[in-house]
């Protein structure tokens, strides 16, 4: 039988140091945004039932899942999401409390990717759901979390994207394609399969809606795009365009201006999930968006409390990593002090060590018998100085 | 947004990578790195900042898909059987081929009510008598005829695509743009 005792799981990495640091850093960053917004933390379980993840306005596809069985043989997952277990909760032991009700996670998710894709199965990911508050006032709002959020990442380069759920539906609903048509049209919108795209649309001769799908496909960019899509829209379409670029206006207004950028080319991957303006972030050198959210008012629903609610989440892994590229892994502070002590001096030094932490310097033993080593270990781990104790000596020897 | 970026494009090596350096050459493009390339995989089109890189078609995608590489020239038929997240912009037309079902010429493939096995790569399996059928790239058809093989279905029509990450569509959307548009006007 092969041995499988020197690996990790593909799609699973061990972290260290820096790797740590850098990950942590970004997860206190987050944390700090959330609670100075007066959002309340909540964790949930690593392991759910199957069923918190196969709801009639969102389901995970049983590839992507991570399962087991409890002891009575019911299906289990790891976690693949944090907003669905939350949406749970506000069926079941926040029924009753006061809305809106404004919560953070920060907790690792898994999801079983295709074989050598090079995507983590596991990762850290952090966000917030607003749920019950006004529709206009809770998008700003939550919107502009984000933004601070992504602000916050300092990347070289970044744009915070934003979309509306709801031009999809409405341009496609008249086309009268039966269900696995429509499937397929909205898998050519979302990923900009324009060739399919064009191909199924030229069915529909001049017909407006079709011609609209086709091009806000394609539009994306700047304030310029919302111009673009009045020439192609049809009127009942306008309200929600209208609605995005006040949003786009706001953001703009909130220090965003050059960094948001819009696309109308967005759609939910099915009908049912986000009901409304979506969003998502990026960052330069990381090839996929780091945050993504947006409004869904049907999910909770299925869980027996009709809400709306609004949110976004991080993959903090991934600005972790692009923070780890730009810092050059420097993240984690070399001690100021090493202490090395002979037999004889050992709860001297722990006395001594525990002086200088009180003093707000960070100090550590050299656990090692033999003085060289200590030196050579102090240098290794980029102290300053090496204070040394012996019966017969009590020095600082400064380290280059 | 700075319209002249530096932008990585991942071509899958062999047909499709002849058929696109032809077509950067009718660009325009400087392409005596791409033609005298040696062993190297990462290759330069002077005054254009652009890179081009030399993969597997299933590496195509995972480049592009995780943003290693911008934009990726790979077959239908990879795009089919990988799936993945990113554009899929342009169908450049050439690299075209059928995705075909054949068998032995004369065989009743659908007669019957038996169990079919059907492998994925010609010529051997059908006429080693381990499989019925075979699914695969056909281009000339020479190989199937010459081993008394037939078509008798089309799966899907297959050509050469242009991929783009979905970030780097956003990131340096002016140039991918522009890229995107002289390929398909020299087409």
């Amino acid at each position: 039988m092969k041995k499988y005792d020197l690996l990790t799981p593909e799609g699973t990495r061990d972290l260290i140091f820096d790797e740590c640091a850098a990950l942590r850093s970004v997860g206190e960053k987050l944390r700090q945004i959330y609670t100075s917004h007066g959002y309340s933390e909540v964790i949930t379980p690593g392991l759910e039932f199957f069923d918190v993840f196969n709801n009639k306005s969102r389901h995970y596809s049983q590839e992507v899942l991570y399962k087991l069985t409890d002891g009575k043989g019911r299906i289990m997952v790891l976690r693949p999401d944090s907003t669905m277990p939350i949406a749970r909760l506000m069926g079941t032991r926040l029924r009753t409390a006061t809305l809106p009700l404004k919560l953070f996670y920060n907790q690792t998710i898994y999801r079983a990717n295709p074989k050598e894709s090079g995507r983590d199965d596991e990762f850290f990911q952090s966000g917030v759901e607003l749920i019950g508050g006004d529709v206009m006032r809770s998008d700003m709002e939550v919107l502009s979390i984000a933004a601070e959020v992504m602000q916050s990442f300092d990347a070289a380069e970044q744009r915070f994207e934003i979309g509306d759920s709801g031009f999809f539906p409405l341009l496609s609903s008249k086309l009268g394609l039966k269900e696995q048509e429509l499937d397929d049209l909205r898998e050519y919108f979302i990923s900009k399969n324009y060739p399919a795209l064009d191909e199924m649309l030229s069915r529909f001769g001049g017909n407006t809606d079709a011609e609209a799908l086709a091009k806000m496909s394609r539009l994306f960019g700047g304030k310029e795009v919302f111009a673009e899509a009045r020439k192609v829209l049809p009127e009942g379409a306008k309200p929600i365009l209208d609605r995005l670029e006040k949003v786009f206006d706001s953001l703009c207004g909130l220090g965003m201006s050059g960094e948001v950028t819009v696309d109308l080319g967005f759609a939910g991957k099915t009908e049912d999930y986000y009901t409304g303006i979506v969003f998502k972030g990026y960052i330069e050198g990381y090839g996929m968006p780091v945050l993504t959210g947006g409004r869904y008012d049907r999910l909770i629903a299925d869980f027996g409390v009709d809400t709306p609610a609004t949110g976004f989440a991080v993959n903090e892994n991934a600005v972790a990593d692009a923070l780890l590229k730009r810092s050059g892994g420097m993240l984690t502070p070399a001690p100021d002090v090493v202490i090395w002590a002979d037999d004889d001096n050992i709860v001297n030094a722990i006395k001594y060590c525990r002086e200088l932490i009180s003093k707000g310097l960070t100090a550590e033993y050299a656990d090692l018998a033999d003085r060289d080593a200590a030196r050579e270990y102090a240098k290794t781990r980029g102290a300053k100085t090496l204070r040394v104790m012996t019966t017969t000596d009590n020095m600082e020897e400064p380290l280059e | 947004m700075n319209g002249n970026k530096a932008i990585r494009i991942a071509l899958t090596k062999g047909r499709l990578e002849k058929d696109t350096v032809g077509l950067f050459e009718k660009m325009g493009f400087d392409v005596t790195e791409l033609k005298e390339k040696g062993r190297r995989l990462i290759l330069n089109i002077p005054g254009e900042n652009m890179e081009v890189v030399l993969a597997k078609a299933a590496d195509v995608i995972t480049y592009v898909e995780l943003g290693a590489c911008d934009i990726g020239v790979v077959g239908k038929d990879t795009i089919l059987e990988h799936g993945g997240k990113y554009f899929e912009v342009a169908d450049l037309g050439f690299g075209r081929c059928r995705f075909a079902l054949a068998t032995k010429k004369g065989l009743d493939f659908y007669g019957g009510v038996g169990v079919k096995t059907v492998a994925t790569k010609y010529p051997k399996a059908p006429l080693l008598k381990i499989a019925d059928g075979i699914v695969d790239i056909v281009e000339t058809g020479t190989t199937l005829k010459e081993n008394g093989l037939a078509v008798i279905e089309d799966v899907v029509p297959i050509s050469a695509r242009l991929i783009v990450n979905t970030v780097s569509m956003k990131l340096k959307k002016e140039r991918i743009e522009q890229l995107t548009d002289l390929m398909l006007s020299q087409l």
